[in-house]
């Protein structure tokens, strides 16, 4: 009779880890990278793989601890919500003191398994973790002289086609010097796609406005430190937002989107905000703009940006945009004709505000002053719209933040 | 045959290769009539004369450089550094000068430095080094440092003999723990050969100088199939003799009491990696000192300095792998 003591141990079983429905917009998802390997101890919550959506990349959290007994879909591999990825071995009975390594091989070790027709799985480790040693695999090997699988009947035939004749290469790529090349990211597959549909797609037109940011400046001078104390950081972005909003308002065909033949209207202003990140682009949008106040719209647009370079967005914080802006003028550039965000009709891109000399009339007077100014270029969809509506919008937007009162 | 120390045996190989060869002479701080500080040269001048064993004032640079000019007109001098450490101060002379006449010229410098290293006397950073590393990277430098009595003996006459700059590195650690049977008489040992110091077949040992006897030691008290090389020389390297070991084992620690950054491990680990991959068994692993200054406190020297424990665990660690 043994004399052991009894330990209660957690009966084996395993645990699924599936494609999360990651938000109510997304369908399916792509993974990346596996960040853990077959055989690897991982701890609940840990992060086992990354999954690329048509909107976001998302971290995998393990649902259990574990150990990854089985991987089902492959980096690159696009499956649906719900569908198994991989799988965990839970409470083996024995404690998880070290990693199992039994199916890690060292070089030599391959070799000699490949040298002798050795099934590694076979051999026994007695290394750390279980590792097969060249001494295990040494001591199979003795054990196991004259007991190798006979030799197949069938050889393989020692014919081989005749290798596709390679391509000269072109003489332009000896011009070209040394190069590096790496795959596109997962992120930038996606905005190539987007931007060149929406080329292909959208008759883009651009208009410009010139606006006089002086009001604004003097607005936000003001408002700026109560904002701050509240956590919030007034920008001139979050002015141009609350003037597009007004503005869309009152011109709803900027704030449609084309689906086939029809023109939707949207009645609430969904606006997404373009941030830039250090390998991409990402633009989260603001839900129901038309209801935030300026404070509201400085302390979303606030809150967006740095969730976004942080990468917490959810595939539902980039989704159902209904007008874009773009705001690339704080690295300095002061012209720029933006790509639509389709199947929405326009994008707004603000760039710089910048000290330039301009005629004012003053007690009708014409005179030359300094004044903060900025164009606002927008991108438009000819086949919504045309010029005069995109020029009236334009203008109105320009006379609402070079007159508007901006409450706070 | 007799049982010398190493500090004899180094003695003695110098000795011997003054009375064979009159061009060959020595010279450094208190090497006269003092002796040498560690009494290397002791009794010298009396038998050679103060013009073949001379003490030079307190400037490492001068006394490279004035080994170097001797060199080249035909003598082979023997510069004794006080300490290792101190050769930074002759580092122009040595790196720049002698290491590089032969390319520039075609200028054979048969020169000796013997550069006394090593810690665990509470010698503190600037009397504690082992500073090897420094040499390899410059061309032109061979590089010894022998682990026991009787190579310590060849290697220094193998050093006199060479037509190129050599430095000599003798650990004060061994000078007089270690001895051994030594041959009478004449006596090299060749330059770039490596030497099995114990044959194993589950874990091969890389080390030199005073890594060798911590190695024999550790592998002796955990009584495992260890192998240990001795390189003996570091530059040139003995690839032929790592790589064998290596092949054989699949399994290899590589030991120094110099630092662990860019040292002798590092590249022959590298060489390791590259030329025997598919023979590995297991990650190559170091055991060196940690890359600070070595400091005079002896329980923190032990913990900078690789002990016999930190060797058997090594062992341990790698063999269960």
């Amino acid at each position: 009779m043994s004399s052991s003591p009894t330990e209660v141990k957690e009966p084996a079983r395993t645990v699924e880890i599936t494609m999360p429905q990651m938000g109510i917009s997304v369908a399916e998802g792509t993974i990346v990278e596996w960040r853990v390997r077959r055989g690897d101890l991982v701890e609940a919550d840990q992060t086992v793989c990354d999954v690329s959506t048509d909107k976001v990349d998302v971290e995998i959290p393990a649902p259990a601890s574990g150990t990854l007994a089985r991987i089902a879909v492959e980096p690159g591999e696009t499956v649906e919500v719900g569908t198994v990825l991989a799988e965990l071995a839970i409470g083996d009975g024995e404690a998880p003191s070290e990693d199992d390594r039994s199916r890690v091989y060292s070089p030599i070790v391959r070799r000699m398994a490949a040298d002798n027709d050795i099934d590694l799985e076979q051999v026994e480790g007695h290394g750390i973790g279980g590792r097969v040693r060249k001494a295990d695999l040494v001591a199979f090997l003795e054990e196991h002289e004259g007991a190798r699988p006979e030799r197949p009947l069938h050889t393989e035939s020692p014919y081989r086609p005749e290798p596709e004749p390679t391509a000269v290469a072109a003489a332009a790529s000896d011009l070209l010097g040394p190069t590096q090349r790496e795959p596109m990211s997962a992120m930038r597959k996606q905005i190539a796609a987007h931007m060149v549909e929406s080329r292909r797609t959208a008759a883009h037109c651009t208009t410009v406005v010139e606006v006089d940011f002086g009001r604004v400046a003097a607005r936000r001078d003001e408002l700026r430190p109560r904002m701050a104390d509240r956590g919030v950081n007034l920008t001139y972005l979050a002015f141009v937002a609350c003037e597009v909003v007004a503005a869309l308002q009152r011109h709803p065909i900027l704030n449609g989107s084309i689906e086939g033949e029809e023109i939707v209207h949207h009645s609430d202003v969904n606006l997404g905000i373009a941030v830039a990140l250090e390998d991409g682009l990402i633009v989260p949008v603001i839900r129901r703009a038309q209801q935030l106040s300026l404070e509201g719209m400085a302390a979303a647009i606030g809150d967006l940006a740095t969730r976004a370079r942080e990468k917490l967005l959810t595939p539902d914080d980039v989704a159902g945009g209904t007008f874009t802006i773009t705001n690339p003028g704080q690295f300095g550039a002061v012209l720029a004709t933006p790509i639509i965000n389709s199947p929405q009709v326009a994008i707004l891109d603000l760039e710089a505000v910048v000290k330039r000399p301009v005629v004012v009339e003053r007690d009708g007077e014409d005179a030359i002053a300094v004044r903060p100014m900025s164009y606002l270029c927008m991108s438009w969809d000819h086949r919504a719209l045309d010029g005069a509506e995109a020029a009236r919008f334009l203008g109105e937007l320009r006379e609402g933040l070079e007159q508007g009162r901006f409450e706070s | 045959m007799a049982e010398l120390t190493y500090l004899e045996a180094i003695s003695d190989g110098l000795r011997t290769e003054m009375r064979r060869d009159e061009s060959v002479f020595c010279l450094g701080e208190d090497v006269g009539a003092f002796g040498g500080a560690f009494k290397v040269t002791d009794g010298f001048a009396a038998e050679f004369g103060t013009e073949r064993v001379l003490d030079t004032p307190l400037a490492e640079n001068a006394i490279v450089g004035a080994a170097t000019g001797a060199a080249i007109e035909g003598m082979k001098p023997v510069c004794e550094m006080q300490f290792a450490d101190f050769i930074a101060c002759g580092f122009d002379q040595l790196v720049n000068v002698a290491a590089k006449l032969h390319y520039r010229q075609g200028q054979s410098v048969p020169l000796v430095v013997r550069l006394p290293s090593g810690g665990g006397f509470s010698g503190g950073p600037f009397h504690s080094q082992n500073p090897e590393a420094w040499f390899l990277q410059a061309p032109g430098l061979k590089v010894v440092a022998p682990a026991t009595a009787a190579d310590a003996k060849g290697l220094l006459a193998g050093a006199i003999r060479d037509p190129n700059p050599v430095c000599f590195l003798e650990h004060k650690g061994l000078y007089r723990r270690v001895r051994g049977e030594v041959p009478d008489g004449e006596y090299t040992v060749p330059i770039g050969e490596a030497r099995v110091a114990r044959e194993g077949g589950e874990l091969t040992v890389i080390a030199y100088g005073s890594s060798v006897p911590l190695a024999l030691a550790a592998a002796e008290a955990l009584d495992e199939d260890i192998e240990v090389l001795d390189l003996r020389t570091l530059c040139p390297l003995d690839t032929e003799a790592i790589l064998a070991s290596a092949r054989k084992t699949g399994k290899v620690l590589i030991a120094h009491e110099a630092t662990r950054a860019c040292g002798v491990g590092a590249e022959v680990a590298a060489l390791i990696g590259a030329e025997a991959f598919e023979a590995l068994d297991a990650p190559i692993r170091r055991l060196t000192a940690a890359d600070v200054p070595i400091p005079f406190s002896p329980p923190l020297e032990a913990e900078v300095l690789p002990q016999l424990d930190d060797m058997k665990e090594a062992c341990r660690e790698l063999l269960a792998y």
